[in-house]
């Protein structure tokens, strides 16, 4: 044994010696030269050539067809029954290429600028140095896992950061690198993830956006200066000739991706997550190809029931949906490839393919997904994904049709070399036989079970099970006689004929020597009778798969059908009408085409569905000014006390339950907002509550852009532990200095820009120098009266005007301040007590700063309490005798005047947005709840909508469950799983 | 100047109230209002008399004569019980994101020994926001660990803890173990996690039944010292849990204890499991249904309707309010329950009766019948809806409280500053 294992150490070692590598020895160069005869080739993922002849010479093809001539200098391997097919290429892989970091731990310090040495960049996570052709190691281990799963290359690159460098095409042959890497920046690779970088920028995905953006600028810039080396954004500029590879988080970060593409003019590739399905339309508009991964979930066990209640149905719906992706894919025509990114190895990589083919994918489509598309993406059709003469000889060897469940990969070629994945299985010994055999004369002999596991018995008066292994087509059998007997019969058996005119080759005589228990020996003897008829599996294809529908948005009470625009009469209703009129009674209300078109008595309008509103109260939907729903992973980019540049619209989550929670609650629109983590935080959303719709359709057409600044406790970081005593400001004379410092660059940089066209364009000074043009808003998170004359004073002397105060506790102190200044207050009705600055918050803020003549909104800031509006607006009555039309306004119309949409919203007037609500009670009491909501004069919730959902959602639960637990009982295996709840932010977090 | 004049409003204001206490020592009849019993009834147009700090007359007419009675006209207002808010830490807590001013939580799992009353706050500045808003008792809570503690009934008024507390160490907190998604914890952690609390909890609960049945131990031990009223029936058990299981887990695990009375606080999924609960005779105190569902899967409403939900099924449920100044908003969660399914009345009853049953103080509070103590709150309109919501008195066992606080000072301050009306 160890003989041979050091002739194949030399053997391989030889092989792979290159040209200027020195010789130990004599020269071992072999006849890289053979014909693989009788075959059924897959010239291409749709061309398939019967008895068909593969010939191949010293890596290359040098003829692929039917009856071709053979040369004589040619190994001929007769094939017959198998198939071969163009080896597989993964276009997402880190085979090899890993970063050696010693990096250091900050200990929960803060790290404000990257730890590398050297004249990179200022940021860890965007590294265009790294080039995967420098950082790859062969790694054989590895190497073998892809050539299990039929690739013959793959694109290797490192998948740690926000920009990622370069990648490399590599064989999984083995040997030394200097011949495997085929290619050398192949493409370039992007995320959304800044990795294993320490630093803190960015923490957030609208942060890592801002900041890939911020580096596309910064490598522009770059090349028409002289005064900055840096190695990084010089290399940056040269990954704009590659293609690139974007891999995302999920299926909304690829509307994401393709914002950037749009922005600077390039096309990524994008890297999915499998989800896909589930925003096809929007994603086949953008039109990025896509690469997707195979690897399904997991089946969640719900055997307890009390459990299971813990599992989302999104999650649940993803599993059974999951091996339809590319399916659905198809069916739109996106195009894609396969990666076996995910998949922990072969065998689930090839069981996942096979079963997206039985979902529905046509196996040209698949194969096509593994072999031409990743040439096509990579430019390497005419050496990769298809056999044809002058191709390299990369390509895999199968049983049969690769798609049927027992064919095997019994040899992938990369390189040009050959690697046995299943070795001698070209045996099929499934059968029955007759038995020669002293003591078992009348018995046979059958064999059955799977191609790769044997099953033996010997049937007679009685059956008996014999143990079966195989090596090198040499038998071992033994079993007992029977039950009482002590002893075993033990079998030598070799194979004395098989069939080789069919694949795999039928056993037709087994001959051998049988040792008796009591040591004498017999001749053994099996002769081929039969096949065995196979009892198809309860899970064979043959049963129809039964998929549920997609709903959007993918989680519970999403639409199988989006609602459309109404034309609706609300007859009879107690309007607040938010106008001169007040509030009209007995008074109908018509919407069509997502307008206001009239109100009055006796209303007609053709073709509307009337909704009797006799004793119920009609209003607008209210306005959160101050909400952190609909946002995915973070809320604060809270690195820098400066971030300007990112923007809450780049992190729009269209999925989030708590839209369609808030929608039960009245609201219909809602600034989404930064955190409170820093002095200058990022841009605003404004989003109508269009449940379904995707991240940008939520958005409010033409609407003004904010931008959240602010200020006190927790841009100081005061409640942020000992550890972050380091960033500046740490005092609000320092909070003072950084806004007057920000807006001093803003004018600078406005002049520079000005007469210097190559100025560095700066995202951050950009949103600052928008604010001082009044095209940018700002809406400032502050408490106590010191900070909110400061930031007056501030925008003053700068010559803009704050556009509104939001939370402004200590309003009521400098509320004629305010006036003179011209702001607006957006406050808690009575929240206090929860840290230092808010001690003298008192709930008749709202009131005094009303009655003082400001325009005063009511926020939420929170989850739970936005979809109370109606009642936290309720509570300035009581906390300060306002009337119970001015309460209103301040969850409706002010909040719109604020966000300046108050010519679209806020109002009950003909030409205004139907966004619309009706009320079972009014609205300002605790007894109300909505029974309509109205978004542009669509009906996004309502009481009879809701009871439908929740049975429609009970229903498909319920069949999931069922499908999951008999998924269980047929053997897939099952995880306990508690599904993530929603991202529910505050201002802090 | 100006300040000057605060100062002496101030003092004339104190002299009031402290001239109007010893008024009391004689009878107050407040007469003609709606009087809301907190037991489910209503007596419209109604007489309530007092005298020493006790009830001696609720009823629609008057039989007596009542010489020298302080007579409060309440025609068209409102009488309720005072306002009991469970699972609270109200008078531990002044700022949440300021540690010196926090005494909510003690170091180790197991405390069952230390008592919420000893820092019991009575100058706290929050506490005289909640008790202008009707709240005249609260259950103070000691937080965290396994068993947090032991908590005591207090009134929203008191010159010192001793002076303030109501129903002095009425029970012990413990949390529950259970399955719960914001840990994000894998899986096979969280289950460790439990199996270790479960097992100390179990270990601990032999240990003081053992300890509770020997007179005098040969060593003290405060932990186990603590749990002593629990086996004998003078301290309740509130088991702080959530989830189904950790329900169904909890009162299995009690049923080895008969003599330990529990009481469920939280309880999200106690509306999935009403049988068990009813059948087991234990009471919930559902804590701050103005809050999310539990899961992506769960009606809407489900906090708020549970309530209802409950009470339909029998049992006792009270609504409590967890946190310090937020507790001020307790009436109008009770109300959110109106509108999901219960009655005005019942709602009442899960801030009034129903706690004080819980608690084991309803003997003499809780509700409006002769006999019990003169605690009381009179509003000018419907308190559970805050549109409506202006309490105008509020005594406790017949004493008058001043319902001024720093947030009404302020108000009347910044008011005369702009020359608005308040």
């Amino acid at each position: 044994m160890k003989k041979l294992f050091t002739l194949i150490v030399l053997f391989s070692h030889v092989v792979s010696a290159q040209t200027t590598f020195p010789v130990n020895g004599p020269q071992n160069i072999l006849l890289n030269y053979y014909a693989l005869t009788n075959a059924t080739i897959f010239i291409d993922y749709q061309t398939k050539i019967e008895k068909a002849t593969l010939i191949i010479k010293d890596g290359k093809i040098e003829g692929v067809g039917v009856g071709i001539s053979i040369p004589k200098e040619a190994k001929i391997i007769d094939i017959k029954g198998r198939f071969i097919y163009p080896a597989f290429i993964d276009l997402y892989t880190n085979y090899g290429v890993s970063l050696n970091s010693d990096r250091k731990n900050n200990n929960g310090f803060q790290q404000f600028i990257s730890n590398k040495n050297g004249a990179y960049n200022w940021n860890e996570s965007i590294r265009p140095e790294a080039d995967a052709a420098i950082l790859f190691t062969a790694d054989e281990s590895k190497a073998k896992i892809f050539r299990e799963a039929g690739f013959g290359a793959v694109v290797t690159g490192l998948q740690d950061g926000i920009c990622r460098g370069t990648s490399a095409l590599v064989f999984t042959a083995s040997g030394k690198e200097h011949e495997l890497i085929v290619k050398e920046k192949v493409t370039s690779g992007f995320s959304f993830n800044k990795g294993s970088s320490t630093q803190d920028y960015p923490s957030s995905l609208m942060g890592s956006i801002a900041l890939l953006r911020q580096t596309y600028y910064d490598a522009k810039w770059y090349k028409t200066q002289n005064k900055e080396k840096n190695i990084s954004l010089e290399l940056f500029s040269q990954l704009q000739t590659l293609r690139g590879i974007f891999a995302v988080n999920d299926k909304l970060g690829i509307l994401r991706a393709d914002k950037i593409a749009k922005e600077f003019g390039t096309q990524y590739i994008i890297k999915g997550v499998g989800d896909e399905y589930q925003r096809a339309d929007e994603i086949k508009s953008t039109n990025l190809p896509l690469i997707i991964p195979i690897n399904f979930p997991k089946a969640v066990d719900v055997d307890d029931p009390f459990d299971a209640a813990n599992v989302s149905t999104a999650d649940i719906k993803h599993w059974e949906m999951a091996p339809a992706n590319a399916f659905a894919l198809s069916k739109k025509q996106i195009e894609f490839a396969f990666t076996m990114s995910g998949c922990e190895n072969a065998n689930e990589f090839l069981k996942n393919l096979r079963k997206a083919v039985q979902y529905g994918l046509d196996e040209r489509i698949a194969l096509k997904a593994l072999t031409a598309t990743p040439a096509k993406f990579i430019k390497v059709e005419n050496e990769m994904g298809a056999l044809k003469k002058g191709m390299l000889s990369n390509f895999i060897v199968c049983s049969g049709n690769i798609f049927d469940k027992e064919s095997m990969i019994l040899e992938t070629w990369s390189n040009g070399k050959k690697y046995f994945i299943n070795e001698n299985k070209e045996l099929k010994t499934q059968g029955n036989y007759s038995l020669q055999l002293k003591g078992f004369e009348n018995y046979i002999l059958k064999i059955e079970g799977e191609l790769s596991k044997p099953i033996l018995s010997l049937i007679g008066k009685d059956t008996i099970k014999a143990n079966l292994s195989e090596q090198f087509n040499m038998f071992n059998i033994s079993f007992k006689p029977d039950k009482k007997s002590e002893g075993i019969i033990r079998i030598n058996a070799w194979v004395e004929q098989k069939d080789t005119n069919t694949f795999p080759y039928q056993l037709k005589q087994l001959n051998g020597k049988a040792t008796m228990i009591d040591g004498s020996t017999e001749n053994f003897v099996a002769v081929y009778l039969d096949s065995i008829k196979s009892q198809p599996k309860k899970s064979d294809t043959t049963k129809a798969i039964i998929l549920g529908e997609v709903v959007y948005p993918f989680t519970d009470f999403g639409w199988k059908n989006p609602p459309q625009t109404e034309t609706v009469l609300f007859r009879n209703a107690t309007v607040w009408s938010n106008e001169n009129g007040g509030i009209l009674k007995e008074t109908d209300v018509a919407i069509q085409g997502g307008k206001i078109v009239a109100i009055g008595k006796n209303l007609k309008l053709n073709g509307a569905k009337e909704i009797d509103a006799t004793g119920k109260h009609l209003t607008n939907g209210i306005i959160d000014e101050h909400s952190h729903i609909a946002i995915t992973n973070g809320v604060n980019e809270g690195t820098q006390a400066v971030t300007s540049e990112v923007r809450i619209g780049d992190a729009v989550y269209s999925e989030d339950i708590n839209i369609y929670r808030q929608l039960a609650g009245g609201v219909t629109s809602s600034q989404l907002l930064h955190g409170s983590a820093n002095p200058i935080g990022g841009q605003s959303a404004l989003v109508k509550l269009r449940w379904g719709l995707s991240p940008e359709k939520m958005k409010i057409e033409g609407a003004d852009q904010f931008i959240k600044f602010a200020l006190g406790e927790n841009v100081k970081q005061s409640n942020w532990g000992d550890r972050a005593t380091t960033r500046y400001p740490q005092t609000r004379m320092g909070v003072e200095q950084v806004m007057y410092d920000g807006f001093i660059r803003a004018k600078e940089y406005e002049q520079k820009l000005k007469i210097d066209a190559t100025t560095r364009r700066d995202l951050e000074l950009d949103a600052l120098v928008e604010i001082l043009n009044k095209k940018r808003f700002i809406t400032c998170h502050s408490y106590v009266q010191s900070e909110i004359n400061m930031l007056m004073h501030v925008a003053d002397s700068m010559g803009f005007k704050v556009n509104t105060f939001t939370h402004i506790l200590e309003g009521y102190k400098v509320a004629d301040k305010m006036k003179k200044h011209g702001v607006n207050a957006s406050t808690f009705a009575d929240w206090w007590a929860y840290k230092y600055e808010v001690m003298e918050a008192i709930p008749y803020n709202a009131a005094i700063m009303n009655k003082v003549g400001l325009t005063v909104a009511i926020n939420s800031d929170d989850a739970e309490m936005g979809r109370r509006l109606n009642q936290e607006a309720a509570k300035i009555i009581k906390y300060g005798n306002v009337s119970e039309e001015e309460a209103w306004k301040m969850v409706t119309l002010n909040p719109a005047k604020m966000l300046h949409l108050d010519s679209k919203l806020g109002s009950i007037k003909v030409g205004k947005d139907a966004d619309l609500v009706l009320w079972t009670d009014n609205p300002l009491s605790i007894y109300a709840k909505p029974e309509y909501t109205y978004v542009d004069g669509i009906c996004y919730y309502s009481l009879e909508k809701d009871k439908m959902l929740r049975e429609e959602f009970r229903k498909e639960r319920q069949r999931l469950i069922q499908k999951l637990i008999s998924a269980k009982q047929n053997g897939e295996k099952v995880e306990k799983k508690i599904s993530r709840e929603d991202e529910n932010y505050h201002c802090e977090d | 100047m100006k300040t000057i004049q605060i100062k002496l409003f101030s003092i004339c204001y104190t002299l009031f109230i402290a001239l109007n206490l010893q008024a009391q020592q004689t009878m107050v009849i407040i007469q003609g209002g709606t009087i809301h019993l907190g037991n489910g009834k209503v007596i419209e147009n109604g007489y309530l008399g007092f005298a020493d700090g006790k009830i001696i007359l609720c009823d629609s007419q008057i039989t007596a004569m009542y010489k020298n009675a302080h007579i409060i006209n309440a025609t068209s207002k409102h009488i309720y019980p005072g306002i009991i808010c469970m699972n609270t830490y109200v008078g531990l807590n002044e700022i949440d994101a300021v540690r010196a001013t926090k005494d909510i939580e003690e170091v180790g799992g197991v405390n069952p020994n230390v008592r919420s009353l000893i820092a019991y706050n009575t100058d706290s500045k929050v506490t005289p926001t909640i008790k202008s808003n009707g709240i005249t008792m609260v259950q103070v809570v000691p937080q965290g660990g396994l068993i947090s503690g032991t908590s005591s009934i207090m009134k929203t008024e008191g010159w010192n803890w001793e002076d303030a507390v109501y129903k002095m160490d009425d029970g012990v907190h413990i949390n529950w173990p259970e399955l719960v998604s914001w840990r994000n914890e894998k899986m096979e952690d969280m289950k460790q996690r439990m199996d270790k609390e479960f097992n100390a909890i179990s270990d601990f609960f032999e240990q003081a039944e053992q300890y509770n049945k020997i007179e005098k131990t040969e060593v003290v031990n405060v932990r186990l010292e603590a749990m002593r009223g629990l086996f004998v029936g003078t301290k309740k058990l509130y088991v702080h849990v959530n989830s189904a299981k950790g329900i169904i887990s909890a009162i299995q695990f009690f049923k080895k204890y008969p003599t330990v009375k529990i009481v469920l606080v939280g309880a999200a999924d106690s509306y999935k499991l009403k049988e068990l609960i009813k059948e087991n005779n234990i009471p919930v105190v559902l804590s701050n249904i103005h809050r999310l569902p539990q899961r992506a899967n769960e009606d809407a409403d489900q906090p708020y309707k549970t309530p209802f939900e409950l009470m339909q099924a029998g049992i006792t449920v009270a609504i409590g309010h967890a946190g310090s100044w937020e507790s001020r908003n307790l009436l109008f969660n009770a109300g959110t329950g109106v509108a999901y399914g219960l009655s005005k009345e019942q709602a009442l009853m899960c801030i009034t009766q129903n706690p004080a049953k819980i608690m084991g103080i309803d003997k003499t509070c809780g509700t409006l019948e002769t006999g019990k103590d003169a605690t009381l709150i009179i509003s000018s309109g419907d308190v559970l809806d805050m549109k409506s919501s202006v309490i105008e008195h509020v005594f406790i066992a017949g004493e008058e409280l001043d319902l001024n606080n720093q947030q009404k000072e302020l108000y009347k301050k910044f008011s005369k500053k702009y020359q608005i009306k308040e």
